[in-house]
């Protein structure tokens, strides 16, 4: 439990409120509502982004406001009907929250190499949040298997 | 709330686990696993009830990656939840996952999600990208993965 200067306790279940927020947020595809529960400078990793380009590897590493907010409003124009079930959300004192939840879409936009065909797609995602003593989240980090996806939308080539 | 004591049990027995997955010692590993687990390993679309799975996915690992190397980079304790973040490295040396071995090597990021009870570890979601795996081993299809 972590007492702050404004009075606020971060508490577990205090880290896991925000974090749920955010997931709320993220269904209602309110993309600046989700950044706005994070502090500026928070970390983003989104671990199975990779793009393979001859000279370099792309990947999905920065921060919530250079790669997550284009990543996720991205994902939105691609998938309209973009959702999220969340199944579990464990938490400590520390700020540490992980979550499973099932991200899912019908895609109607170009996403990556993939073009759209109509096809709907549902996979497990693991999220490992770390929400600071300011209850903004400072940290988060995705797992998911993306080929998964991309043979649910029909898209067979490993690029 | 989760008791301290509890805590430190739980992450005491995935700690158990992962040292010994680390040196390739599956029966230890097993060791602290419930015969009833529920084993989930996404990649591989395992949804299993029963450790018997697990030790075929620790197997099947170690037989495709012989010399595999996993590396910890953090353990998160959330009540009786253990979560393993770690890097497996190795060189293919048979067939894995439907891949033909051409002795690539392969490092993959991984989250480990194990759930605990009474000392042991009662069920575990593992997460990884079948795509960076198959792009390692150079598959180039999804539909014709022992292809590459």
């Amino acid at each position: 439990m972590t007492q702050t200067s404004t009075g606020t306790t971060r508490t577990a279940e205090a880290a896991a409120a925000v974090v749920t927020e955010f997931f709320d947020r993220y269904r209602a595809h309110d993309v600046d509502g989700m950044t706005d529960l994070c502090s500026i400078t928070a970390g983003f990793s989104y671990v199975p982004v990779e793009m393979w380009g001859k000279q370099r590897v792309l990947r999905g590493d920065g921060t919530v406001g250079t790669m997550g907010k284009p990543l996720w409003a991205g994902l939105i124009a691609a998938f309209p009907d973009l959702s999220n079930t969340v199944h579990t959300v464990t938490s400590n004192d520390d700020g540490d929250v992980v979550v499973q939840a099932d991200i899912e879409g019908t895609q109607q936009g170009a996403w990556g190499l993939i073009t759209p065909a109509g096809k709907h797609y549902s996979e497990p995602h693991l999220f490992i949040f770390h929400v600071g003593p300011d209850l903004l989240i400072d940290s988060i980090t995705g797992y998911w298997n993306d080929a998964g996806i991309s043979r649910q939308l029909g898209h067979n080539e490993v690029d | 709330m989760t008791s301290s004591v509890l805590t430190g049990t739980s992450t005491k027995t995935v700690q158990a686990f992962l040292d010994a997955f680390a040196r390739h010692d599956v029966d230890a590993a097993m060791a602290v696993v419930d015969p009833r687990a529920s084993v989930t390993v996404h990649p591989l679309d395992v949804h299993a009830q029963g450790a018997d799975s697990l030790r075929t996915v620790l197997e099947d690992l170690l037989r495709g990656f012989p010399d595999l190397m996993i590396s910890v980079s953090r353990v998160i304790t959330t009540g009786d939840v253990v979560t393993a973040l770690l890097r497996a490295e190795g060189t293919q040396a048979a067939g894995y996952a439907g891949a033909i071995n051409t002795e690539k090597h392969l490092d993959i990021e991984q989250a480990w999600r194990f759930a605990t009870g009474g000392g042991v570890i009662t069920g575990v979601a593992v997460y990884w990208c079948q795509a960076q795996l198959y792009r390692r081993l150079a598959v180039k299809r999804y539909d014709e993965i022992s292809i590459a």
